[in-house]
């Protein structure tokens, strides 16, 4: 079963969060401002007094002006929900290269839910039930990529309402961006597509012929891989990314493309800039 | 470049095979991807070429193609320069005693055949090829087949021969079979061929080497040992092959300690003496004093253990006991005893159930379920005897008057003297009787005139030695070299059972009867039962032709053959081009290997 050995000082280094939504959003208890009414400083709304209301939140100089009792309302603090979907398929894996960047990556997304005290769970199959993200390291349980199918080709998702989604994977799986990541960013507060390749995967080289195994579904094909099949290769891949990238505008979710290989500070840098993670 | 096997070159159809593979199934190396559907829209290759398709000319190919080739050219035998032909010398050398015979110049017909055989092998040169076989009841080689010449003098070395006499034909045989259609044979005696049994030997030197010596040796030596008499005796009879009479200092050891030392005279020819010694001597050792044969002139020789055979007699009174009585009186190594290994019983007893262990000997008539209707009746003859039973070794019954010989019921008895269809001598054949043998004697001895007869001695004479030959121990207690050695354990072995003589030590088979030949050069053999000592004997050499060296001679007969020599195929290393092709081979196969290997075309 392919483990990636995660680098974990390099990506604590990195010192990163998850960015936000300015709208607000749902959650339990605490430290970020929720949609909801609570027990914040920050005024929301009035509403008419009905017994059983706290005294204390009853505005005097309004029932002086008014003789109406009405008490303040104000915003809820919560903990954001972030939902951080894990591709742990064997596509993943297909390299040693592509599985150490695998796990940097999702690492480096562990590490920004921790800085954000965010209530954080893995997604890493619809059929099994999501497992919370207490620390950083927990993400490396998620981590075997020996699934023989990625999560985001499977059924329904258990994403939790109003939710921060961060999806992982490298969509190299015949699918429909304009389907997929409208499903994915339905009902949530925010959504980031974050794909990671290989180089080798949007630029193949000309090889000469070659028996291309499948990683996950097994299926073979011998080819010539020739400067005009690669070439026609580099454009079909073009199009699956620049589709990915336009569904996720449309869904109001971030999108980035990472490649293997960069340093965990180099990927941290292209989240930030793609607006998924931000300065800690 | 020349083909030492040109067939092998039909290994080169592996590359038009190849080349076929490739034209017909390409074989790509595979490579894992992760997102095989971007590449299945584009144009496949299809898996088999067509009649017009280019052949790829791939790097997997050209390696395929360069290791078939290589490996064609070893197959072949390729080489640069031709092979080398080298003569191959096929010796056989005399094993028999009579080679270590020393000479008065202190030399030993074997020393002569070594020079000469090295001779001969400097002769061909230093690229000759050497076997030489070693004659014996059992032919060895002694170097090769086909071994460097520079070999051939640390073998010689390790050459003692000490066989007794033995003809060469299994030594040629094997020698002819090793020389095959390339070797020369060249066969060093030190007699000539036909006095080795070899009256013609055709396509082969015959090298006799000996040297007509004086020689006295011991040729026949026993040991023996009265009871009664309260001594040993020491019998041994000496060869004096030459004109003149000699005279031998004799030394008899036994365990370390001197026993006596006397001279002896030797007349020409055959001469025999006894000496007496102690008895319950361990081991004894025999020497003569110095000649030019050393093998023959010791001997050891074990003391006999011998068997006594107790014997009852248990006849009623009359003619016939005394009869008994007297007749065993005359047979050596028996005691009478009250219940002995041999009772002589009236037949009547039959149906009683004998002692463990005791074989019985029944006269007169038998008791009721042995016999037939009919009266006992008496026979003249003729009578049928099997001669080759123990029982009646020796005996005719001529002029016998059988007496009172009952009717038997059939299957009681399994007759070895017979008259007509009366069994008169049988072994007892009744399912469930006794396991030990029974003798029945269907005879009346107070009537019969057997017992005055010259037949009733050996008769009485061998059923004790029968008896005598079924007791535990072995049947001799000094032997000759590759005679036949039998020791009856008469009972199951408790421990693994060996046999130790001089340097030779051997397991024998677990069985109640051992059977082995006397091993070669000799000497005193013991057999141990576990750690056990059981039985020492003595194996000695006692042979009168090998002791007679008056027949040697110095010749050479016949020459060596004009064989085509052995094609020095002196192995790979010789040939440079045999190293390059399989380097070559070899790289293309691991470079193929690399090319296409899973790991290196999926990173």
């Amino acid at each position: 079963m392919p483990t990636p050995s995660i680098d974990w000082p390099a990506v604590r280094a990195a010192a990163f969060r998850l960015t936000l939504p300015r709208t607000p959003i749902g959650g339990r208890v605490g430290e970020r401002l929720g949609s909801g009414t609570g027990s914040s400083l920050e005024f929301q709304d009035y509403r008419s007094y009905a017994p059983g209301d706290d005294l204390r939140h009853v505005d005097w100089a309004a029932y002086a002006r008014s003789e109406l009792l009405a008490v303040r309302l104000y915003r809820e603090e919560v903990a954001p929900r972030v939902d951080l979907v894990i591709d742990c398929s064997r596509s993943m894996a297909v390299t040693d290269e592509k599985l150490r960047a695998h796990g940097e990556v999702t690492a480096l997304l562990a590490c920004a839910c921790a800085s954000t005290a965010a209530d954080s769970r893995m997604i890493t199959t619809a059929s099994r039930q999501p497992e919370p993200l207490l620390r950083a390291e927990d993400v490396e349980r998620a981590l075997a990529c020996d699934a023989a199918r990625s999560a985001l080709e499977g059924g329904h998702l258990p994403l939790r309402r109003r939710s921060l989604r961060v999806v992982v994977s490298d969509f190299l799986f015949p699918h429909d961006p304009e389907a997929l990541l409208p499903r994915l960013a339905r009902d949530g507060a925010s959504l980031a597509i974050v794909q990671l390749t290989l180089r080798d995967e949007a630029e193949p080289a000309a090889e000469g012929g070659r028996r291309l195994i499948d990683a996950e579904g097994g299926g073979e094909l011998d080819l010539v891989m020739d400067p005009a099949a690669v070439r026609e290769y580099r454009a079909r891949f073009d199009r699956l990314r620049a589709g990915l990238s336009t569904a996720a505008r449309r869904a109001g979710a971030r999108f980035v493309h990472v490649t293997a290989g960069r340093p965990v500070r180099d990927v941290a840098r292209a989240l930030a800039a793609a607006g998924v993670l931000e300065a800690a | 470049m020349i083909f030492t096997s040109p067939i092998g070159l039909l290994a080169l159809l592996a590359i038009p095979a190849i080349v076929a593979i490739h034209l017909f199934r390409r074989r790509f190396p595979p490579r894992t991807i992760a997102g095989l559907f971007l590449w299945q829209m584009l144009r496949q290759t299809p898996e088999g070429g067509g009649r017009l398709s280019r052949l790829p000319i791939t790097a997997s190919l050209i390696l395929e193609c360069l290791a078939a080739l290589a490996l064609a050219l070893i197959l072949a035998g390729a080489r640069l320069s031709p092979a080398a032909v080298s003569p191959h010398l096929v010796v056989l050398l005399d094993d028999s005693a009579s080679m270590a015979a020393v000479n008065a110049r202190g030399e030993r017909a074997r020393d002569r055949a070594v020079r000469r055989v090295l001779q001969e092998i400097d002769r061909l040169g230093t690229g000759a090829r050497v076997t030489i076989v070693v004659s014996g009841e059992r032919p060895s080689v002694l170097l090769g087949p086909a071994a460097l010449s520079i070999e051939a003098r640390s073998a010689l070395d390790t050459w003692k021969p000490a066989a007794p006499d033995h003809p060469l034909a299994l030594g040629v045989r094997l020698a002819r079979e090793l020389a095959g259609r390339t070797g020369r044979l060249m066969v060093v005696s030190d007699l000539a061929p036909a006095l080795r049994g070899q009256p013609e030997l055709e396509g082969a030197l015959w090298v006799s080497v000996g040297e007509p010596l004086a020689n006295v040796g011991i040729v026949g030596a026993e040991r023996s040992l009265s009871p009664a008499e309260g001594r040993g005796t020491i019998s041994l009879t000496l060869a004096n092959d030459s004109a003149s009479p000699a005279r031998r200092r004799l030394d008899v050891s036994a365990g370390g300690a001197a026993v006596l030392t006397r001279d002896v005279d030797a007349p020409p020819g055959l001469s025999s003496f006894t000496i007496a010694i102690p008895p319950q001597l361990p081991p004894a050792r025999v020497t003569l004093s110095d000649d030019p044969l050393q093998r023959d002139n010791e001997v050891i020789l074990a003391e006999p253990r011998p068997r006594i055979v107790g014997i009852e007699n248990r006849l009623k009174d009359g003619r016939g006991r005394q009869a008994l009585a007297k007749a065993i009186d005359a047979v050596t190594g028996v005691t009478q005893a009250a219940s002995g290994q041999l009772a002589f019983v009236e037949a009547a007893e039959l149906d009683r159930q004998a002692a463990p262990g005791t074989w019985r000997v029944a006269f007169g008539r038998p008791p009721a379920p042995w016999r037939a209707n009919g009266e006992p009746r008496d026979f003249i003859g003729p009578f049928v005897l099997e001669k080759r039973h123990p029982l009646l070794l020796g005996i005719t019954l001529g002029g016998v008057v059988w007496s009172g010989a009952s009717p038997l019921a059939p299957g009681t008895v399994r007759p070895i003297a017979s008259a007509g269809d009366q069994p008169l001598i049988g072994m007892s054949a009744v399912p469930g009787a006794s396991p030990d043998p029974a003798v029945i004697v269907n005879l009346d001895l107070d009537r019969t005139n057997l017992i005055r007869s010259p037949d009733w001695p050996i008769l009485v004479s061998n059923v004790v030695e029968m008896r005598r030959q079924a007791l535990p121990g072995p049947d001799r207690w000094n032997y000759r070299i590759g005679e036949w050695v039998r020791v009856r354990l008469g009972r199951d072995p408790k421990g693994p059972l060996r046999l130790r003589c001089g340097a030779i030590e051997r397991t024998l088979p677990a069985g109640r009867q051992l059977e082995f030949i006397a091993p070669s050069p000799g000497g005193l053999l013991q057999i141990l039962e576990g750690d056990e000592l059981l039985f020492e004997l003595g194996v000695n050499f006692l042979d009168a032709r090998e002791a007679d060296l008056r027949r040697q001679a110095t010749a050479d007969l016949g020459a060596l053959a004009d064989a085509p020599g052995l094609r020095a195929e002196s192995g790979p290393a010789s040939d440079p081009l045999f190293w390059i092709l399989l380097v070559l081979g070899g790289t293309a196969l691991a470079a193929n290997w690399l090319v296409l290997s899973p790991r290196r075309t999926a990173a």
